[in-house]
C-alpha cells in the first residue's frame, strides 16, 4: 500500500464529502449528511471508480473541444464559446510542472457533468434515480438508470489494460479501507470485470442486466449503437470488402485516381467494381452511382489539362482560358470537400455522446449524400467541357450562355459564376474597343474582326463583325453600335489624326460611372455594358461628326462637287465648254491633258468659280478616262475632285466613279445643248439671209426656204427636248436631291447616317438622270437622241456653210473687187447693188447644183427627222414605264402642248 | 506519481479550468474540481469520475428530497 493510493483515497473521500456538503443548496435541509449516507456514498463512488467505465470516444483533445464549442454555439452562446476558446488555449499553452497533463480528461469531465446537470435542470425531479440509493441501502447492487428511465440500458464494454490495473488500485484502496463491509462489493467488482466481454444485441442486454450486472446508461441512444455495431460486424462478415475500404476506393476514383478495387475501366467508360468481387448489387449500384462523378471529374480534369498544354502551341484564346481558370476554380472547391471526406472517412468524427451515429466512418450512403450537389456541377462542367471543346471566343461564351438559360437556381448561379469569369476578356476587349479603339485580341475572339486596308476603306471595310464571334447576350443592335464606336475611335486615330476622342471616351466613362480601368464590366451587366456603349458612342459620333464638318467641311466639299462635276455652276460651265470645245473635238489621244488643266484654270478663273477657296478649287482636276482608237475628246474628258484624306471615306473611288458618270452625262447634255444652240446662231432667219434669198431664182428660192424650215421645225423639236430634259435634271433631279442631303446632313448622328445619306443623295441622282440600272434602256435611247442632235448639227451645219458658200460664191461672181471687204459687210453691199448676177453665165450650172446640194440635204434632214422622231417616240413611250422613278413633270414638260400624245394616238392611252 | 507542484502553475491551470467549467455550467466548486483534477491526474478515467458526480449529486438531491418530505409521511 503506497503513498499514491492512499492520497488516492483521500482523494476521494473529499470528493464524496464535498459532493454530499455542497449540491445540497442553501436552500435544502441544512442537515448534514448522516454517516450512513457518507460511507454508502462512498463506497458506490469507489464502485464506480473501480469499474471500467470508459468514454466511448477515443480521446482527442482538440476534437473535445469543438464538440463543446459547437454545442456552445448551437445553444446560441456564441460568445461563450469564444471565451472557452480563448481559456482553453491558454489552459492548452501550459505545459511542464504544475500544469494539468491529462487535458482531455479534464475537458471531458467538464463536458459530461455539464451535459448532465443540463439535463437534470430540465427534468426538475429525477424521475428514477431513487432506485439507486434504495438499492444500495439495501445493500444489493445499485443500478444505474437512465434519466429517462427508459430502459435502453446498455453495456459498455472496454477490455482496457488501464482500467484493470485501476481495478487492482481500488481493490487495495479497498483493502485500506476500514469498513470490511465493502470488500463483498469488490469481489463483485472483480468478478464483473471478468465477466465482462463484448455484449451484443439486446437479449444479452437483459442477461446482463438480469444477472446483477452494472448498466451504466451513458445515454438513451447506446441502443441504437449498438445496433449499428452489429450492422457493421453483420455486413462486415457479408463482404468480401469492408464498406471503409468501399468508400475510400470511392473517394480515390472521384479524383480520377484508380483505388484497391474501383478502377477505371475502358470498356465500361466510367470506374467500376470489379465482376469478380462479392459484394452486393446494392452496393455496386451505389458505387457504380457514385463513381460518375469520377467519371465526370475526369472528363473536366482532362479538358483543362489539355488546353493547359495548348496554351502556348496553339490559340487556346484568351476566353478559352478563362474558362480553363473558372473550372480549375471549381475543381478547387471540389478537392477541398474531397479532403473534407477523406478526413472524416479516414479519422472517426469525434461526435457528442448525444449524436445519434458513432457509427465512426464515412458510409457510401452518406457519400452519396455528399455527392448530391458536386456531381450536379460536375454534370453542368462536363456538357459544357463538352460542348465548348470546339469552340473559342465569343462563341464559346456564347453557348455557355445558352446553358446558363435554366430554371434551377443552382445551375444558375453557378453558370452565372462561371460566366462571368469566362466572359472577362470577352468584356475587356469591349470595354478596350469602345473607350479606346484597341483591337487586342490575337485569338480572334472578339466579335469585331479587322483587315489590314488602306487608310480610304478603313470605315468601310477595315473592320466588321463576326457573327460566329457574337455571344447572344450582346443583341445584335448593340453589336452594330460596338463595332461602329471602335470603329469611329480608330477612323479619328488613323485618318484624322486626331486625340480629341481620348477626351470623349473619358467623359462617357465617367457618366456611365466605370472606371477606364481594366474589369469594371462583367457578365450579368448586359446594361451598364450597353449604357457604356451608347454613351460612348453618343460622345465619339458626336466629336467625330464635329469634326467632320469644321475641320474637314464635308458639306463645302459636298457642294462643291454637284457645282462642279455636277455642273450646278452654270458660268463655269459655260465657259469651260466653249474653251475647251475645240480641244475635244480632236481624236483623243492627241489631246495634252495638261492644256486641258490650263484651260480649266483659265475657266475657274474666268467664272464666278474663283472666289472659291482655294482649297477647293486645288481639289478639282482634269481626267481623261482611257480611250480606244476613234475616240474624240468628247468621249474621254471629265472632271476629278480630289477629296483628300479623311474625306475620301465618303467619297471613295466607286464614288467619285458614279460621280463622273454623272458629270459625262451632263456634260454630253451641256453639249448638245451647247451645239444647239451654236446652231442656232448660224440658222436663224435674219434679214440679210432673206435678202439674200428674195434675190434668188425662185425655184431655188423656194427649195431653199423649205429645206431651211424643215431644218428649224427640227432644231425646234430636237431644243425643246434637250432644254426640257436638261431643266428636269437640274432642278427636279440635283437641287431635290440636294436638299435631301441637306436636311440629312444635319439630322445624322454618326459617321454611318452621314454616309447613308450621302449615299442616298448619289444614287438618286442617278436614278433619276435615267443613269440607273433598271432605265438603262432608257439611257440608251437618250444617248442615241444625242448622237442623232449632233448628227443634226454637222448637217445643219453644213447646210448653212453651202448657203453661205452660195452666198457668197454669187456675190463674188457678181463683184470680185468687192472680194476682199468683210464679209458681213460685202454681203449686204453685193446682194443690194447686185441683183442681176444670178444671170451671169455660170448661172445655170449653179442653180443644178444648188439645187442637187439642197436636195441631199432636204433629204438628210427628213432622214434624221424621221430618225428622230421614231426614236423620240420610243423615248417618250417608255418614260412611263420606268415605274422606280418620278418622271410626271419630265413627261408633262415634254408633252406640255400634248404634241405627242395626239401624233400618237396609240400611245396616249399608256400615258395618260 | 504526482510532480512536486509549482504552487503558482497549479493555482493557475485550476483557475482556468474553473473558468472553463463555470463557462460550461457545471456547478462545481473550486475544490471539488481540485480533487477531480487531482484524481484524474491519477490516472482515474474521466468517465467514472464524472459518475461518481453525477450520482452523487443526483442522490443528495434525492436524498435532501426524500428527507424534506421524510417527516411529514409517517
Amino acid at each position: 500500500m503506497d503513498d499514491g493510493d492512499r492520497r488516492a483515497l483521500d482523494l476521494v473521500k473529499e470528493l464524496v464529502h464535498r459532493l454530499l456538503s455542497t449540491t445540497t443548496g442553501p436552500h435544502r435541509n441544512p442537515n448534514i449528511p448522516s454517516d450512513q449516507q457518507y460511507h454508502q456514498a462512498l463506497r458506490y463512488a469507489i464502485r464506480i471508480l473501480s469499474s471500467r467505465m470508459t468514454p466511448s470516444i477515443a480521446p482527442d483533445e482538440s476534437a473535445m473541444v469543438e464538440s463543446i464549442k459547437r454545442k456552445l454555439a448551437t445553444q446560441g452562446k456564441s460568445s461563450d464559446a469564444l471565451t472557452f476558446a480563448d481559456v482553453y488555449t491558454k489552459f492548452s499553452s501550459k505545459t511542464g510542472s504544475g500544469s494539468v497533463r491529462n487535458k482531455w480528461a479534464v475537458l471531458y469531465l467538464l463536458k459530461t457533468v455539464s451535459e448532465d446537470r443540463k439535463i437534470q435542470k430540465h427534468q426538475s425531479t429525477a424521475v428514477a434515480s431513487n432506485a439507486f440509493l434504495s438499492s444500495a441501502l439495501s445493500g444489493g447492487l445499485p443500478e444505474l438508470v437512465g434519466n429517462e428511465a427508459n430502459r435502453n440500458l446498455g453495456l459498455r464494454n472496454d477490455n482496457s489494460k488501464d482500467s484493470r490495473g485501476l481495478v487492482g488500485k481500488l481493490g487495495k484502496i479497498d483493502k485500506g479501507y476500514s469498513d470490511g463491509s465493502l470488500s463483498d462489493e469488490f469481489q463483485n467488482l472483480n468478478c464483473v470485470s471478468d465477466n465482462s466481454r463484448v455484449v451484443r444485441g439486446k437479449s444479452e442486454v437483459g442477461k446482463g442486466f438480469s444477472g446483477g450486472l452494472l448498466m451504466v446508461s451513458k445515454d438513451p441512444e447506446n441502443l441504437r449503437d449498438m445496433a449499428y455495431k452489429e450492422f457493421v460486424n453483420l455486413s462486415k462478415e457479408e463482404n468480401e470488402v469492408s464498406e471503409d475500404v468501399l468508400v475510400r476506393d470511392v473517394l480515390y476514383a472521384c479524383q480520377g485516381i484508380d483505388g484497391k478495387y474501383v478502377k477505371y475501366d475502358e470498356k465500361a467508360d466510367g470506374y467500376v467494381l470489379p465482376d469478380w468481387m462479392k459484394v452486393p448489387r446494392a452496393t455496386r449500384s451505389v458505387v457504380r452511382k457514385l463513381c460518375e462523378l469520377g467519371f465526370l471529374f475526369r472528363k473536366v480534369k482532362g479538358y483543362i489539362s489539355e488546353s493547359m498544354n495548348q496554351f502556348l502551341a496553339q490559340d487556346v484564346g484568351t476566353v478559352g482560358q478563362a474558362f480553363c481558370a473558372a473550372l480549375q476554380d471549381e475543381l478547387s472547391e471540389y478537392y477541398k470537400l474531397l479532403a473534407v471526406l477523406e478526413g472524416q472517412a479516414m479519422n472517426p468524427i469525434p461526435l457528442g455522446t448525444e449524436s445519434a451515429c458513432s457509427g465512426n466512418y464515412m458510409s457510401l450512403r452518406r457519400l452519396s449524400v455528399w455527392f448530391a450537389e458536386p456531381i450536379v456541377k460536375m454534370r453542368l462542367m462536363a456538357v459544357l467541357v463538352d460542348n465548348c471543346k470546339s469552340l473559342k471566343g465569343g462563341a464559346m461564351a456564347g453557348a455557355i450562355h445558352m446553358h446558363a438559360q435554366h430554371g434551377d437556381p443552382l445551375v444558375n448561379d453557378f453558370m452565372k459564376r462561371l460566366l462571368r469569369r469566362v466572359c472577362s476578356p470577352l468584356f475587356e476587349m469591349v470595354r478596350r474597343w469602345v473607350l479606346e479603339g484597341e483591337l487586342e485580341d490575337i485569338f480572334a475572339e472578339f466579335f469585331v474582326l479587322s483587315r489590314p486596308v488602306k487608310d480610304e476603306s478603313l470605315w468601310r471595310e477595315g473592320y466588321r463583325l463576326h457573327a460566329a464571334m457574337l455571344p447572344a447576350f450582346i443583341t445584335q443592335t448593340l453589336a452594330k453600335q460596338i463595332l461602329r464606336t471602335g470603329k469611329s475611335i480608330n477612323f479619328l486615330r488613323v485618318c484624322c489624326d486626331d486625340r480629341g476622342w481620348a477626351d470623349a471616351a473619358a467623359e462617357a466613362a465617367t457618366a456611365v460611372g466605370t472606371t477606364t480601368t481594366r474589369g469594371s464590366l462583367g457578365y450579368g451587366e448586359t446594361d451598364a455594358l450597353e449604357s457604356l456603349v451608347t454613351e460612348a458612342a453618343k460622345r465619339i459620333d458626336k466629336h467625330l461628326l464635329e469634326l467632320m464638318h469644321k475641320r474637314y467641311k464635308f458639306k463645302e466639299h459636298c457642294l462643291a462637287i454637284k457645282r462642279y462635276l455636277l455642273l450646278g455652276q452654270g458660268d463655269f460651265v459655260q465657259y469651260l465648254m466653249d474653251i475647251v470645245g475645240p480641244d475635244l473635238s480632236e481624236p483623243a489621244n492627241t489631246i495634252s491633258s495638261f492644256k486641258l488643266a490650263t484651260l480649266l484654270e483659265s475657266a475657274i478663273t474666268s467664272s464666278n468659280a474663283q472666289y472659291d477657296g482655294c482649297d477647293i478649287r486645288a481639289r478639282l482636276r482634269v481626267k481623261m478616262m482611257p480611250h480606244n482608237t476613234g475616240d474624240r475628246g468628247w468621249d474621254v474628258f471629265s472632271l476629278e475632285y480630289d477629296a483628300g484624306v479623311p474625306l475620301n471615306t465618303v467619297f471613295t473611288e466607286s464614288v467619285m466613279t458614279r460621280y463622273i458618270r454623272v458629270f459625262n452625262f451632263l456634260w454630253k447634255l451641256r453639249r448638245v445643248e451647247h451645239a444647239l444652240t451654236g446652231t442656232w446662231k448660224t440658222m436663224k432667219p435674219n434679214c440679210i439671209t432673206s435678202h439674200f434669198f428674195s434675190k434668188l431664182p425662185q425655184a431655188v428660192k423656194s427649195q431653199l426656204l423649205l429645206t431651211s424650215r424643215k431644218c428649224q421645225v427640227l432644231w425646234d423639236e430636237m431644243n425643246h427636248f434637250v432644254s426640257n430634259l436638261q431643266y428636269y435634271i437640274m432642278f427636279e433631279v440635283l437641287e431635290v436631291s440636294w436638299s435631301n442631303l441637306v436636311k440629312e446632313m444635319e439630322l445624322s448622328k454618326d459617321l454611318d447616317d452621314l454616309l447613308a445619306a450621302h449615299e442616298k443623295y448619289l444614287f438618286s441622282v442617278l436614278e433619276k438622270s435615267l443613269l440607273g440600272e433598271r432605265s438603262q434602256e432608257l439611257n440608251k435611247t437618250l444617248f442615241v437622241l444625242f448622237d442623232l442632235i449632233l448628227r443634226f448639227r454637222s448637217l445643219a451645219d453644213r447646210l448653212y456653210e453651202g448657203i453661205n458658200e452660195l452666198q457668197s460664191r454669187t456675190t463674188a461672181e457678181t463683184s470680185i473687187n468687192s472680194r476682199d471687204k468683210v464679209k458681213s459687210r460685202g454681203k449686204t453691199n453685193d446682194k443690194s447693188s447686185e441683183p442681176g448676177s444670178w444671170l451671169g453665165e455660170g448661172r445655170k450650172a449653179l442653180t443644178e447644183r444648188t439645187g442637187e446640194f439642197l436636195r441631199n440635204m432636204g433629204n438628210d434632214i427628213d432622214a434624221i427627222g424621221k430618225d428622230y422622231a421614231t426614236i423620240f417616240e420610243g423615248f417618250i413611250s417608255q418614260l412611263p414605264v420606268q415605274q422606280h422613278i418620278d418622271l410626271k413633270f419630265l413627261m408633262f414638260r415634254l408633252n406640255f402642248t400634248e404634241f405627242y400624245s395626239q401624233l400618237q394616238p396609240i400611245t396616249r392611252g399608256k400615258l395618260f | 506519481m504526482v510532480s512536486q507542484m509549482d504552487p503558482e502553475a497549479a493555482r493557475n491551470a485550476l483557475d482556468l479550468v474553473f473558468h472553463m467549467s463555470n463557462i460550461l455550467d457545471t456547478g462545481l466548486d473550486r475544490h471539488t474540481l481540485s480533487v477531480l483534477i487531482a484524481l484524474s491526474e491519477m490516472g482515474f478515467n474521466p468517465e467514472a469520475l464524472s459518475a461518481v458526480v453525477k450520482e452523487l449529486r443526483r442522490e443528495t438531491s434525492d436524498s435532501s428530497s426524500v428527507q424534506s418530505t421524510a417527516p411529514s409521511a409517517p
